[in-house]
């Protein structure tokens, strides 16, 4: 392939802490690509520094030093309100935890990326309905977060992180709050998103199960990539248990 | 153990907690003031000839403790949200509910004795220097007893705040240790369900208007009601009040949440966030207007006062003073003042008589106030407290008002009769001649300094041998003078208490309403576009009540109808004080409501 990649990651290392105090380095030179269309995974055990590299992509943290490039646009770059405009408009982000706001419906949280936008009333209500209608979440629009489960509070985020059209949609351990039924229908309708609508996916996890949706995997450790995996043509049982085994010696 | 992680607690948000300590610092230190001030006898004593005065200042002083108690009761709720997640924390951790509620109740008091103790001390430095000065400069020389440490005063006020917080303590304790640990961890984070009940809402809506109606009847009726008048106009104004921010408050979000604007940027989450609370607000909103009509009515009735007596003065006569056989150095003196008009009349007084020279009124006629008319003052003018209309008196005028005269007149004259006679008639008149002087000033008020030196100069001691609007204007500010000073400190001691109960209901939120900032933050919100939202969502909770206030306060001036000539005189002055110190405060709040909820930006180099 010839097409410029997606998500273009050069020497990336953070360290938290300021000079002089405590320090310590959760990223220590990264580098990877992801190409447009592609559901890539990364994993990792607790505290590898999985979060800490996917808010830096997210722009919701900075780098220390190194380079992120995200459809083709230099992070550096950014500057005051294009940060943040550049976070309604390019990434969508589905996180643990939900990050619904419970004092609005639900079809108020999912357009809310459009109104920060300024879209008119009339465009917010087909696109809204469009990405229900994918996620099969119209007949929970009218209700609060805290009147639905956590697969469908779930679901809700992802609208929300899709309705903008986003380049590209990251996922920070987005089945780490849900039951292992709730957390399957999520993982099936993101590759559906992911095949239908070629919205590449980068999704954080350091559950084998999620992992075993993507169609390549980066394994993380100690602020490093050490690994790369590629399902190419296995079935999803073949692949999860290729990771297993991955595990098994990446320790 | 408990009591160390405790105290990183308390550590870990010093800043906030400097801003409740110093908030009730402020707050005791103003009840000190009021306390040292309206209990003080010297002050008492000087204003004694004022008709209600006392009862002025006990109104005052229980409006003040009601406040007082509000407004702990916010500073507390706003100590408890900024403790809840770590109580909660502590309890999930296993340590037990009494230890818990012991330690609730040792911060909660510690903090109140301190508050109160450094209040009164501050207190009573305000007292010594502020309120000192503006008693002085009220009640002229007369402070003799006046001590800022008073006693009684720096007993009712650490009492009072020590007994509050300790029952403030108490139900904190309870409150804190029935609810589930779960929801200290999370906050409430029910939705609130802005609905539409047509029918309830449109009966809480008449019911309200009701209310207000007899309410606002009452306060213009006060004449026919008496006292009775002023619980009336207070249950129903609040009753009225509630009801209608209630009923209004919903629909309103309601409605907004259809228009246009609501789709705009974050107009829904504004609005959302504003109905999240209406259950919560409508009380305090309620509370608030209520407070902020009293307190803009103090400051307004007290303005009103003090600009009446120059009025009422003015009014009274044509002239500033009459002097009689004033010395060569004191008539220098008075061609120094600003002079609208001076006239020397000849007298000759003799046992029970004075008598004056038809001629010299002929001449120079004599001027006076209020002739045979309702009011004093010229209907041409729109205000009615303008200047009031001097009418020249024709000879024969003068002689059926021979009054207008006889009140000029002092010391042994003070009581004889007046009679004007003609040119003839007076040269045969056998008596002690003297030269009467007459001269009014353009300003009573700017005129002061050189007054002084006249009556100093012209050997009078008392006021009371001074006849005209100056003696009038000297002594009414004596005696008027405490109730300016009374309203304006009262409306300020209010304003400082209420809107510090808005700010820290607002800022009690401010805590669980972090995570909805941060997550906003997340998902691309500019942070210009966040800090609106805070502005605009302040903004209303502040301008709400303060709207309705000022309706009450506009109704509640009837109330002052029977003391004063116009209360609604130059009503933008006391207005504009007050909005300015309100904006104050809300421009306050904002900042310290960004300051917990915005998120740190990490990006931002
Ligand atoms: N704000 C921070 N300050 C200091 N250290 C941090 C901060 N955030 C994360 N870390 C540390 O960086 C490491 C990686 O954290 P994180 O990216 O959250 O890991 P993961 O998501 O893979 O569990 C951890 O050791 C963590 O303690
Ligand atoms: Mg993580």
């Amino acid at each position: 392939m010839t097409t410029a990649p997606i998500v273009s990651v050069r020497d990336l290392h953070k360290i938290y802490g300021k000079a002089g105090q405590k320090q310590y380095e959760a990223l220590k030179g990264i580098n990877f690509d992801v190409q447009p269309g592609e559901f890539v995974g990364i994993m990792g055990a607790s505290g590898s520094g999985k979060t800490t590299l996917l808010n830096i992509l997210a722009t919701l943290d900075s780098p220390t030093s190194g380079d992120v490039e995200i459809n083709q646009q230099s992070l550096t770059s950014l500057k005051g309100n294009q940060i943040a405009d550049f976070r309604a408009k390019q990434v969508g982000f589905i996180f643990q935890d939900f990050n619904l706001l419970e004092n609005l419906t639900n079809y108020e949280n999912i357009a809310l990326p459009l109104s920060l936008q300024n879209v008119a009333r009339k465009k917010i209500q087909p696109e809204v309905m469009r990405v229900a209608k994918q996620l099969d979440i119209e007949a929970i629009l009218e209700k609060y977060p805290t009147e639905i489960s956590g697969g469908q509070k779930q679901r809700i985020a992802a609208a929300r992180a899709l309705v903008a059209h986003p380049a590209i949609l990251f996922g920070d351990e987005p089945t780490g709050a849900l039951d292992s039924n709730s957390a399957r229908d999520l993982l099936e309708m993101l590759t559906s998103v992911n095949s239908e609508q070629q919205v590449p996916v980068l999704l954080v996890t350091h559950d084998p199960f999620s992992a075993s949706y993507c169609q390549r995997i980066l394994f993380i450790k100690d602020g490093k990539i050490g690994q790369e995996l590629k399902r190419a043509g296995q079935t999803r049982q073949q692949f999860y248990q290729a990771i297993l085994d991955a595990l098994g010696t990446f320790d | 153990m408990l009591t160390k992680l405790a105290f990183t607690g308390v550590k870990s948000r010093l800043k906030d907690y400097v801003v409740l300590f110093f908030g009730l610092v402020i707050s005791s230190a103003i009840f000190y003031m009021f306390e040292a001030l309206a209990t003080n006898q010297s002050f008492i004593k000087a204003n004694a000839q004022v008709t209600g005065a006392s009862f002025i200042f006990q109104f005052g002083a229980i409006l003040l403790t009601i406040i007082t108690l509000v407004y702990i009761f916010y500073a507390n709720s706003f100590l408890m949200s900024m403790r809840r997640h770590d109580y909660g924390l502590f309890m999930m951790l296993g340590a037990k509910q009494s230890k818990i509620g012991q330690l609730i109740l040792v911060e909660t008091t510690v903090i109140g004795t301190i508050a109160s103790v450094v209040g009164a001390i501050v207190g009573c430095g305000l007292t010594g220097s502020i309120g000192a000065l503006l008693m002085q400069h009220m009640l002229g020389e007369k402070l003799h007893h006046f001590s800022a440490v008073y006693g009684p005063a720096v007993v009712a006020t650490i009492g009072l705040y020590i007994g509050l917080f300790l029952v403030a303590g108490v139900i904190n304790r309870l409150a804190l240790t029935k609810t589930p640990v779960l929801q200290l961890l999370k906050g409430d984070s029910q939705p609130n369900r802005p609905t539409l009940k047509p029918v309830s809402q449109i009966l809480q809506v008449v019911f309200g208007l009701s209310f207000l109606v007899v309410g606002y009847y009452a306060m213009s009726h006060i004449k026919q009601l008496n006292l009775a008048a002023i619980p009336i106009a207070l249950v129903t104004i609040v009753l009225g009040t509630y009801f209608l921010f209630n009923a209004i408050f919903v629909w309103l979000v309601v409605l907004l949440k259809r228009t246009n604007w609501a789709t705009r940027g974050l107009g829904n989450f504004t609005l959302s966030q504003l109905s999240f609370r209406i259950r919560n607000y409508t009380k305090i909103l309620s509370i608030v207007s209520i407070l902020f009509a009293l307190a803009l009515g103090a400051i307004t009735v007290g303005i009103g006062f003090n600009r009446q007596i120059k009025t009422m003065a003015t009014a009274n006569s044509a002239y500033s003073a009459a002097l009689v056989d004033p010395s060569t150095k004191t008539n220098h003196l008075i061609n120094k003042l600003n002079l609208a008009t001076k006239a020397t009349y000849s007298q000759k007084e003799t046992k029970s008589t004075v008598y004056y020279n038809a001629g010299e009124f002929g001449q120079h006629p004599f001027q006076a106030t209020g002739l045979g008319e309702t009011t004093v003052f010229d209907s041409a003018k729109k205000s009615k407290l303008g200047t009031p209309k001097y009418i020249k008196l024709t000879v024969n005028q003068l002689k059926q008002n021979t009054d207008k005269l006889s009140f000029l007149q002092s010391g042994s004259q003070r009581i004889k009769a007046v009679k004007v006679v003609s040119a003839s008639q007076f040269e045969s008149v056998k008596g002690q001649p003297h030269q009467l002087t007459l001269f009014r000033v353009k300003d009573l008020k700017a005129s002061g300094k050189l007054m002084k030196q006249i009556v100093k100069s012209a050997g009078i001691t008392s006021y009371d041998n001074l006849p005209g609007s100056y003696g009038l204007f000297v002594m009414g500010t004596a005696l008027f003078g405490g109730l300016e000073f009374m309203g304006f400190f009262l409306g300020i001691a209010f304003l400082a208490m209420l809107a510090s109960c808005l700010m820290f209901k607002i800022l009690s939120g401010a805590a669980s309403d972090q995570r909805r900032y941060e997550m906003l933050n997340k998902i691309g919100t500019r942070p210009q576009i966040l800090r609106r939202s805070i502005m605009n969502e302040i903004l209303v909770l502040f301008a709400l009540p303060a709207l309705v206030g000022v309706v009450h306060v506009l109704f509640g001036l009837q109330m002052f109808k029977v003391m004063m000539i116009d209360p609604y005189n130059q009503l933008w002055l006391p207005f504009t004080i007050f909005f300015v110190l309100y904006m104050i405060y809300y421009v306050i709040t904002v900042l310290l409501y960004e300051h917990i909820v915005l998120p740190k930006l990490k990006i931002d180099k």
